[in-house]
């Protein structure tokens, strides 16, 4: 992936990607659009690439749009009928039946209650019907998907959380050599922490919304700033 | 989209539940704060007079008083009206703010209403200027631009100094011909007050007895019960909202009670002096701050509570050391705040009885005669008139407050 350094506003046509797709295929990823034979930014922020020919704007955004194979971080609604309604920080709530958690039979529920918060996977996402999850994989093994207990919960941008789970991201390094710690991020911008003591939790997640204002490059200084913060 | 409203703010889950309660159990909170330390108060007044904004952290409240002249209602010809309006809309992620039936904009508004219509702190005949016919409507517009705890401090921190700071046009009254001198070099005339109340909110958990000021968004909805208490600078109780689950005892509601008194004093002085400041301001004729943006994000003009109040603090300790006699009462009561042992002693020496209306408002008149002296001397002549009736309704209206049944 490269940044560019082209920051683009809703409306605006890019001439760039058109003369590209002159001459080769080229894929336009969320915040593009394509009206007849040009290319318009539909969302404001920096233009990305990635070879050979993706394109897409990385806006701040804090809705989620729900996508077919997303992880994300849902708290349960309701119980109706024979599935769980779900808020995943969408336009609509979404969706899990009973039997999607492992080891579940009709006879033998998950025994989940509104107000819970569980780490699940997006089975189904489409513009017109309400997206569904589930908390198994394929083979009907949880893994590191289902309730998730304790700890702290909080909300950030979508930015943040896809930043978070960028392979070459340096925060979760640089925060485990501060200490041991437990984590989930969704890609709904929810993040769940858990670390051993509540004042650590609490140093964590306060670490982690700082990057909201920062970015990556001043981990480093976060990173100090946790240390000074837990040994007072 | 109306199903998914109110999952969108901090505090509903489970998990962010049992963390907040387990943190107050640890005396803990999560912005470091203590438990009785509250967040900073921002005050900006705006060109127009009357119109204020109130940041405190993340909560973001403008008010902008408006008169106009109406008719006076039938049953009180010669008073003028004062009318309170909360607007939560500016607050994107309470979808339920639109409906009608939203508990949160009418829980606000009620208050709003208790601590400034029912407590009388606007002498309403002045604002007559002929009986029947011409009063003045003072309409004060509380607009939430963002909810991050603790709306009844801001709004009502927003609506007293916005009354205070408010100027209405004079107007004269002559053969049945009404006559408002807007734009005529006249001094406009400020409202006249009673007494100034204002509301300090505490949150009580179920793990934990000690009760946390200034409660964020998270702490508010994953609170157990919230108090709000209001008090006018002589140390009055002019409403209290007491609701939900967690045992609220009456030594819990009295330690509140004490200390929210004192914060009241502290912000109304605060309040004064940041007037005091802009007023200073407009004198020399700076009064360029721009739109609702720059009334929000202006750092210039921007008066925050902790710088004023940290020289304020000195000035009153100054003021304690010279008249020694007079605050006797007062000294008395604040040593007892923090020591929770002397509570049930105190209970005996009042009685069997452990009713609120029986004890608390006898709190308040011992105090009430020296408080009142020393509170604001060189005011207590103007308003010495007024007063004189004031205190007895005062403490009618305080017992006759809803909340005294849900302690």
């Amino acid at each position: 992936m490269s940044a560019t350094n082209t920051i683009v506003m809703p409306g605006e046509r890019i001439a760039a990607i058109e003369e590209l797709a002159k001459s080769k295929r080229v894929i336009l990823g969320p915040g593009l659009r394509r009206l007849d034979d040009t290319v318009v930014a539909s969302k404001a922020g920096p233009l990305r690439h990635k070879e050979p020919g993706t394109f897409w704007v990385d806006n701040y955004q804090r809705r989620y749009i729900p996508a077919r194979g997303d992880l994300i971080l849902g708290i349960v609604r309701a119980k109706s009928g024979d599935i769980y309604r779900v808020d995943i920080g969408a336009a609509d709530t979404a969706s899990i039946s009973y039997l999607a958690f492992e080891a579940a039979t009709k006879k033998n529920r998950p025994d989940l209650i509104p107000g819970d918060l569980i780490y699940a996977r997006v089975l189904n996402a489409s513009a017109d019907i309400e997206p569904e999850l589930v908390c198994v994989n394929s083979v009907g093994k949880r893994g590191k998907l289902g309730v998730l207990t304790e700890g702290f919960f909080f909300k950030c941008s979508l930015n943040l959380g896809r930043m978070l789970l960028r392979e070459n991201c340096p925060v979760l390094a640089a925060l485990t050599r501060e200490m041991p710690y437990e984590i989930a991020v969704g890609v709904n911008g929810r993040i769940w922490v858990k670390a051993h003591s509540l004042k650590e939790t609490v140093a964590l997640a306060n670490a982690i919304s700082a990057l909201e204002q920062s970015g990556c490059a001043e981990i480093d200084k976060i990173c100090g700033n946790l240390g000074d913060y837990l040994q007072t | 989209m109306s199903m998914n409203s109110n999952l969108f703010e901090p505090g509903k889950s489970k998990p962010e539940r049992s963390f907040v309660q387990l943190a107050v159990k640890q005396n803990q909170r999560l912005d470091g704060r203590r438990s009785n330390e509250s967040r900073d108060v921002e005050l900006t007044f705006g060109t127009d007079w009357g119109s204020v904004a109130v940041s405190m952290g993340d909560t973001k409240v403008m008010a902008q008083v408006i008169c106009e002249m109406g008719l006076p209602s039938l049953s009180r010809p010669n008073e003028g009206k004062l009318q309170l309006n909360v607007l939560l809309g500016g607050v994107a992620f309470l979808d339920e703010a639109y409906s009608t039936h939203d508990q949160r904009s009418l829980k606000l508004n009620s208050l709003l209403e208790r601590t400034f219509r029912s407590s009388k702190c606007i002498d309403l005949e002045s604002l007559c200027v002929a009986a029947e016919k011409h009063v003045w409507c003072i309409r004060v517009n509380v607009n939430v631009i963002n909810h991050d705890g603790n709306l009844y401090d801001a709004s009502s921190i927003a609506t007293l100094a916005a009354l205070m700071h408010f100027r209405r046009p004079d107007v004269s009254y002559k053969d049945g011909e009404l006559r408002i001198f807007k734009q005529n070099g006249l001094e406009f005339t400020p409202l006249l007050f009673h007494h100034y109340p204002v509301s300090v909110t505490y949150c009580v958990y179920k793990s934990s007895g000690q009760p946390i000021l200034d409660p964020t968004l998270l702490e508010e909805n994953a609170a157990d019960s919230v108090i709000v208490l209001s008090f006018n600078s002589y140390q009055e109780l002019c409403s209290l909202t007491a609701g939900g689950t967690a045992p609220t005892n009456a030594p819990i509601v009295m330690q509140c009670a004490r200390n929210a008194a004192a914060r009241c004093k502290s912000l109304l002085d605060f309040v004064r002096k940041a007037l005091a400041l802009d007023e200073e301001r407009r004198s020399q004729g700076d009064r360029s701050v721009n739109g609702l943006v720059g009334l929000i994000l202006n750092t210039e003009h921007k008066l925050s509570y902790n710088k004023l109040m940290g020289i304020q603090k000195q000035q009153q300790q100054q003021q304690q050391q010279l008249p020694p006699g007079e605050n006797m009462e007062l000294d008395n009561e604040s040593s007892e705040t923090p020591v929770a042992n002397e509570e049930p002693s105190k209970k005996e020496g009042a009685g069997a009885p452990m009713d609120t209306s029986d004890w608390l408002p006898h709190d308040e008149d011992s105090q009430e005669l020296p408080m009142r002296s020393e509170a604001i001397p060189s005011k207590a002549g103007k308003y010495k008139t007024n007063k004189k009736t004031r205190p007895r309704k005062q403490n009618n209206s305080d017992s006759e407050e809803e909340a005294k049944q849900y302690i």
